[in-house]
């Protein structure tokens, strides 16, 4: 088996009287494309901010490289390789589309030698298609553009574990599939581990190859997405009567 | 224009600045003087204000917190140290409570951060007058050793360009970026790799020290301090409405917004001494409602922008007029 990124131990985080995340063990190795569907309200978001930081979590362990990062302030994860992605867009709106990248590269990407598409701001604006947009402000790009910017933010980091919050959301069916591709392309030639969460399932479970479910807050299957189609309590809770084949 | 020919120009225009203000004293009556340096003052203040509560959006009131234990410092140090000494305890003084003040309130943000800080300034100005009551025996200060006006003057003119200058070098640095990066969006910029905790409590300290080394330098001026004088809430708020008026978050607002208020403030105050503190008010809200940017973002197109809307609300209310006719 490859390397084992990131390991979470037992994961809870509570709002008040709400267990948004609900003992969540669950583990990421290098090189898979992992991908997290649910409901609304599932826990999904949660778990993915437990996860890079930006929501400490109630109770468990989050080991990245072996280390327990539980408690600790984002950019120790970020220090520690993990990026992700907002589900709203979060870009710079006043800085221009490349110094969007540039931030990513002065920071947590600084000391670590990133692929050679991660060279520099140019290669990455070239890998989300954004080149053409480098001199404007975030803030005057489209949504599905400002998406593809979150990307490059998060790869501008150079990180070996990539974690994306619904970027095909609110995208066109073609959008969507190549927005599938360019993360699969990431994932071959980048050499990183992504995991993806996403509403849209059908896209999804034709690109990734394990995938979790989430429902109120626990892992309800984990396994390929042939084996999760089938599962009885996955049908029951979310996919119901619009069951996906994958391709 | 590249990055490089913007920073020689910056670089040249504070130069000519910095050697304008040097000949002053020079040909200028006492009056002028004066003026010059409260001006400088106020550059030094606004000017390094901007840098950190500009970029990052947190806007602190403490400024006369800082100015007063910069000025209780030299008031209390300057018999047994040098000029430049005291300074630089006032300055380093100033920051260290900046540092304690910054771990406490820093992770707030908005209106919280501005009224903690403000509070903080309350209470830093009344323990200071419980301590002299106690243990000096007295309210006030008078000092004694004072150096020449000349080195008053110079000292804050220095300070004054060292924090333009500061501001020219801090932009294209990585420490700028932070800043930007927290004022744009404090998380993202977390988990883009920024430590957010350091680098605020950093700028702050760095905002501090400079209101400390100006609180040191200004104090011997008045030759008698007490608490109410040097921890002026006043200061604090003049230093914010010029970063303000002259737009925060740019490198020369705060210097020529300086200028332009202390040359009114000046005028109002001799001329309409009633109308002094209403028309600040009134400029004030002026410069929110239609010049966000502060007065470094007037370019010859707002000028334009704001006659065509003039004219169209002219025209409006031209019609309205004769509907109801």
């Amino acid at each position: 088996m490859s390397e084992l990124l990131l390991q979470a131990r037992e994961v809870t985080v509570r709002f008040g009287g709400l267990t948004a995340v609900d003992a969540v063990s669950a583990e990421f190795r290098a090189g898979e494309l992992v991908g997290i569907i649910g409901p609304n309200g599932a826990g999904k978001t949660t778990f993915f901010n437990a996860i890079s930081g930006v929501q400490a979590p109630s109770s468990g362990q989050l080991l990245v490289n072996g280390r327990d990062l539980c408690g600790h302030p984002p950019h120790h994860y970020a220090a520690a390789g993990i990026a992700r992605t907002f589900q709203t867009p979060r870009v710079f709106a006043d800085m221009s589309v490349a110094a969007n990248i540039d931030f990513g590269l002065q920071f947590a990407g600084r000391r670590r030698k990133g692929s050679w598409h991660l060279r520099d701001e140019t290669s990455i604006l070239e890998l989300i298609g954004l080149t053409h947009l480098a001199a404007l402000p975030a803030g005057a790009i489209t949504p599905s553009q400002q998406r593809a910017l979150e990307i490059g933010m998060a790869l501008a980091t150079r990180p070996r574990l990539l974690l994306l919050d619904e970027v095909a959301a609110g995208l066109t069916e073609t959008e969507v599939d190549n927005m599938a591709q360019l993360i699969r392309r990431m994932r071959d030639e980048l050499d990183l581990t992504v995991v993806w969460i996403e509403h849209a399932v059908s896209t999804l479970l034709n690109y990734v190859e394990r995938v979790i479910v989430l429902h109120q807050g626990r892992i309800i299957a984990d396994g390929t997405p042939a084996e999760v189609v089938r599962n009885a309590e996955v049908i029951e809770a979310y996919l119901g009567d619009e069951m996906v084949e994958p391709a | 224009m590249t990055s490089r020919q913007l920073l020689v120009r910056d670089l040249l225009v504070l130069l000519a600045f910095a050697g304008w203000a040097l000949a002053l004293p020079h040909y200028g009556s006492e009056f002028v003087i004066s003026m010059a340096l409260t001006c400088l003052m106020y550059v030094a203040l606004s000017s390094s204000w901007g840098l950190f509560c500009g970029s990052t959006r947190y806007m602190s009131l403490a400024t006369s917190a800082f100015f007063g234990i910069g000025a209780y410092t030299s008031a209390m140090l300057l018999g047994q140290f040098s000029w430049i000494v005291s300074i630089l305890l006032g300055a380093g003084l100033a920051a260290l409570v900046a540092v304690v003040m910054g771990l406490a309130v820093l992770h707030l943000r908005g209106t919280y951060f501005a009224v903690l800080t403000f509070g903080m300034t309350e209470l830093i100005m009344h323990a200071v007058t419980y301590f002299e009551k106690t243990f000096s025996g007295t309210v006030g200060r008078v000092l004694t050793v004072v150096p020449e006006s000349d080195t008053i003057y110079l000292t804050v003119l220095a300070l004054a360009v060292l924090a333009v200058l500061l501001s020219i070098v801090l932009r294209r640095s990585r420490f700028g970026l932070a800043l930007l990066g927290i004022g744009a969006d404090e998380q993202r910029a977390q988990t883009l790799g920024v430590n957010t905790r350091l680098i605020k409590t950093a700028g702050f300290a760095l905002t501090a020290a400079f209101a400390g080394a100006v609180g040191a330098a200004m104090a011997v001026r008045w030759t008698y301090i007490d608490p109410h004088t040097v921890f002026n809430p006043f200061i604090g708020f003049q230093t914010v409405l010029i970063a303000l008026i002259g737009g925060a978050a740019t490198l020369w607002g705060p210097l020529i917004a300086a200028i332009a208020f202390s040359v009114l403030a000046e005028t109002l105050r001799l001329q309409f001494p009633q109308i002094y503190m209403m028309s600040l008010g009134l400029l004030l809200i002026l410069c929110v409602l239609y010049l966000p940017g502060g007065l470094a973002s007037l370019r010859p197109e707002t000028f334009r922008a704001w006659w065509r809307d003039g004219r169209q609300w002219l025209r409006q209310l031209g019609t309205t007029e004769r509907k109801h006719v």
